[in-house]
């Protein structure tokens, strides 16, 4: 008698966990057959920058559905022809305003929890960033890789109202050809051979990833761990093919006994009649390099533009630029200009890239009083 | 010292037993049936409810139309689960690059193919292309498709998308391909389409930029790390093999063209190189290519460039090894298969002058400069849509006026003789009467005769009178009654065969006037006139 009592007792429990789990069920049915018509109903599909993909074949720039569970016996349904639109993909000054989607480019060695923060109190609406980004292989890239995943986990979980419109992690076909230490990156021999495969990797992630409804590509270093929150709708304003703000580097000043500032980039420049007479004296595959003592090029550099207390919004012409931070109008990518793996009219990477816009038409623009700060080692 | 502890515990046991006893003892005794029957019922109640929700959830699995948000449809259960829209969207992808290198093996691998074809007023092409799509053996879920339609002022974008769709929704599931995405972008190109604004030389430089444009947004917004090979194929190839996409492949090329004819209607010789824009760079083009300035493009196949390459074109023997490879500098656009590790590493369709060539010539060039292979396949053909130059039309045109005129005179000859052969036959059966007529006096006079007892010289006559009759039967008009016309006709026994037919078939009875002499001929004109006159 008492073992059926409390059996008895326990069926109720039991009840409403059944009666739980029919709920489940009810509401599995419901976002089921919510997401079957779309497909099976609508062959043709016009897709939007915000629109979410009906399958994982779509652009990397959108989000997409989870496809459906399966039976054992079907098949899922031919994916639908997509149409897309690109005229009434703009570029405009208000980005906000007209809802135009960004993608947001990182060529990731490290990992830095700074950058992710900074990207996150980005003040641009985040269902309109894609982000993407390219991984060494290695066990660096490996590093970087786990640490990404954790942050994205977070970020990206279906509870989070503020998560990124979708996120694309590439890991790079090619050994990244030499370690790279701080002071062993920027000497002057690694230089070409570092910035060629460094260009193969923006290329690869930029082609894979530039979605059809994409407006913007903002491309951003991981070692950029301080921009102003409304960095996007700053650059944009501008309403330029090619943007570039001004990179320094945050640093303890010894002699002053406290933070300072000091340039970082020195690949945006002007150029100078020096620099064209040692490009024209050049053999096809040498490169002219900024910033090394033993090749005087007299180019303006926008590091050294700076004003204290400079108008923010003051606009240079560039004829070479920085990747650290670059703001470029999707359409200018399209067009083909891209980061030479080799050199360009002795050009390289993003300085290349400014001449191959240069030579399709586009030209660049720098704002020497406009910050954005490098990680520090 | 045990002993007492366990004695102390002893009545706390008997304590706890009673304890139980007595609660045992409570519900034996409460009123029992009421009860029991309340739970009973509430059992019932619920295994009925459970047994209900069972069925209805069975239905609904077998068939999903039963399903509350089937029949509520869309907005409602939209309203209600709208929170859980995000748990359906997955917005991370990750991607190993290293495994879409592509191989020359790819159809085992499962590596995806990114189809590409730029579009501009080709709707008389697509019904064509779209039977090549559906022939292709490559597997066709791994070949994602991606069209560019830009500044088209015929239905292209229609018929592609109604195309399309009756694509994916084959029968057959294999025929449904990977991705489909259709871009709209119009680009204001002023260019015409039509072949001679097309291939003109002024036209090429500025033709090729924007052409070079095109192709560059389709791969920009098609390319997915998902893809190891791209192929670009032109809408208005004629035949290509079925395999084509493995028979390049094998290579494992990093850039890889067939050869390009097209097939000429035969007074312009059958076939023709078309693709002029795979070559192998000559000393001579590098020459001239230092003269130009930085913005010129070298367009190959126009006497103005004279250049001394070696063509891909020129080079094909149609009995050669079509797995014979040759290296080449420049490539044409018509049919070209690439390993997507090309453009993912920048490699695209210069829309400028790079190295004095833009547009495929350029691509081929700038994959060259980043140390990929590219190599053509001189005895591997395929076959180019043959769309007729302006020259062509007029040179067709002319051919199609002359033979109309030479078809003309032969009507206008025919109804001459034909009319002709109406009025003399009208003359033969007048003759015919007479002769008839005369037969039957002659007739009545044997008879006469006959009658009177002449009888030896009657026979005679008789018999003299039906071979005369006979030989009027079977030649009728010809004969007797105009000797001219036997000469005229010449070639006799035929001739006389078609005789009786003549009226039938007047034809041949012209041609074969017309072979022989004017003077015939013209004598019979001579004599039309008169007849009109008489008629």
């Amino acid at each position: 008698m008492a073992v059926s009592r409390s059996l008895r007792r326990n069926n109720t429990i039991t009840y409403i966990l059944a009666g739980v789990l029919c709920i489940f069920f009810l509401y599995f049915f419901f976002g089921d057959s919510a997401s079957i018509p779309s497909i099976s109903t609508a062959p043709r599909q016009l897709l939007k920058s915000k629109d979410a993909a009906s399958n994982a074949l779509s652009p990397p720039s959108l989000p997409f559905r989870k496809p459906a569970n399966l039976g054992p016996n079907e098949v899922a349904p031919p994916p639908p022809v997509v149409h897309y639109h690109m005229n009434n993909v703009t570029t405009t000054p208000d980005p906000v305003g007209n809802r135009e989607s960004i993608l947001i480019l990182t060529p990731l060695a490290r990992f830095y929890q700074e950058y992710w923060d900074n990207l996150c109190k980005l003040s641009y609406p985040h269902d309109l960033i894609s982000l993407g980004f390219i991984i060494p292989k290695g066990r660096e890239g490996n590093l970087a890789t786990q640490q990404l995943q954790e942050r994205i986990q977070k970020t990206q979980a279906p509870t989070n109202k503020n998560r990124f419109a979708s996120i694309t992690i590439l890991r790079q076909d090619s050994e990244p050809p030499v370690q790279q230490t701080e002071s062993e990156r920027h000497k002057m021999a690694a230089q070409k051979e570092r910035r060629a495969a460094m260009s193969r990797a923006r290329n690869s992630l930029l082609f894979t990833t530039l979605g059809p409804t994409t407006s913007w590509v903002l491309w951003l270093d991981s070692d950029i761990v301080e921009t102003p929150p409304t960095l996007i709708q700053d650059l944009a304003s501008h309403d330029k093919p090619i943007i570039n703000p001004n990179c320094f580097q945050r640093y303890y000043n010894k002699d002053k006994e406290a933070m300072d500032v000091r340039a970082y980039d020195f690949n945006s420049w002007q150029d100078s009649p020096t620099a064209q007479g040692l490009a024209a004296k050049m053999g096809p595959d040498e490169i002219l390099l900024e910033g090394y003592a033993e090749m005087a090029t007299y180019r303006s550099l926008m590091a050294y533009m700076a004003e204290e207390k400079g108008d923010p919004r003051k606009e240079v012409e560039l004829d070479g630029v920085g990747g650290t931070a670059l703001l470029v109008k999707a359409d200018v990518h399209r067009d083909g200009a891209m980061f030479p793996p080799f050199p360009f009219y002795h050009l390289i990477e993003t300085e290349g890239f400014a001449k191959m816009a240069q030579r399709l038409n586009w030209k660049a623009y720098g704002l020497p009083n406009y910050y954005v700060y490098h990680y520090n080692e | 010292m045990a002993s007492p502890e366990a004695q102390a515990h002893i009545p706390a046991v008997q304590d706890q037993v009673s304890a139980y006893g007595r609660t045992n003892m409570k519900t034996r005794y409460q009123p029992r049936s009421s009860r029991s029957m309340l739970l009973r019922r509430r059992g019932m109640l619920i295994r009925l409810g459970g047994a209900v929700a069972t069925i209805l959830i069975i239905l609904m699995i077998v068939f999903p139309s039963a399903r509350p948000a089937a029949i509520l449809a869309g907005p409602l259960s939209l309203g209600l689960f709208s929170g859980g829209e995000e748990f359906n969207i997955e917005t991370v992808r990750y991607y190993d690059l290293s495994n879409v290198q592509g191989t020359s093996r790819g159809w085992e691998r499962e590596e995806r193919i990114l189809l590409c074809a730029p579009l501009r007023d080709a709707a008389p092409h697509l019904p064509m292309f779209f039977s090549h799509l559906r022939n292709l053996t490559y597997p066709h879920n791994l070949i994602d498709l991606a069209f560019l339609v830009g500044d088209s002022k015929d239905n292209t974008i229609q018929l592609l998308s109604d195309l399309l769709a009756e694509l994916q929704v084959a029968e057959d599931p294999k025929q449904a391909f990977g991705e489909i995405s259709v871009i709209e972008k119009d680009f204001g190109q002023t260019v015409n389409q039509d072949v001679e604004s097309r291939h003109g030389f002024a036209a090429q430089a500025s033709r090729r930029k924007s052409m070079a444009q095109a192709r560059n947004w389709l791969l920009s917004a098609a390319l997915r790390p998902t893809h190891s090979w791209v192929y670009w194929r032109d809408v208005d190839v004629e035949t290509a093999p079925f395999t084509i996409l493995e028979d390049l492949m094998r290579h494992n090329k990093d850039v890889i063209v067939p050869n390009v004819w097209r097939p000429l209607p035969d007074w312009l010789g059958g076939e023709q190189p078309y693709d002029l824009n795979s070559w192998q760079e000559s000393e001579t083009a590098l020459a001239l290519a230092d003269t130009l300035d930085e913005d010129a493009v070298i367009v190959e196949g126009y006497a103005e460039y004279a250049t001394w390459r070696p063509h891909l074109a020129y080079l094909r023997d149609p009995y050669g090894d079509p797995d014979m490879e040759m290296e080449i500098d420049g490539v044409g656009g018509v049919s070209i298969l690439a390993k997507a590790k090309v453009f993912r590493s920048g490699v695209h369709f210069p829309a400028f002058s790079f190295e004095k060539h833009a547009e495929t010539e350029g691509f081929g060039k700038m994959a060259k400069r980043m140390k990929f292979s590219v190599v053509g396949l001189p005895h591997y053909t395929i076959w180019h849509l043959y769309e007729p130059s302006v020259d062509d039309i007029r040179h067709m045109e002319e051919m199609e006026q002359e033979r109309k005129q030479r078809e003309q005179e032969e009507k206008e000859k025919q109804d001459r003789i034909a009319k002709i052969q109406d009025q003399f036959e009208e003359g033969g059966s007048q003759w015919e009467k007479d002769k008839e007529q005369i037969r039957d006096q002659e007739k009545k006079d044997f008879v006469a005769r006959q009658a009177k007892g002449e009888t030896k010289e009657g026979e005679k006559e008789a018999s003299e009178v039906k071979i005369e009759k006979g030989r009027g039967e079977g030649k009728m008009h010809i004969v007797d009654p105009l000797n001219e016309i036997p000469e005229v006709g010449g070639k006799s026994p035929h001739k006389k065969e078609a005789a009786g037919e003549e009226k039938a078939k007047p034809k041949k009875v012209d041609q074969a006037a017309a072979q022989n002499a004017d003077g015939p001929a013209a004598k019979v004109e001579d004599a039309k006139p008169a007849q009109q006159k008489a008629g």
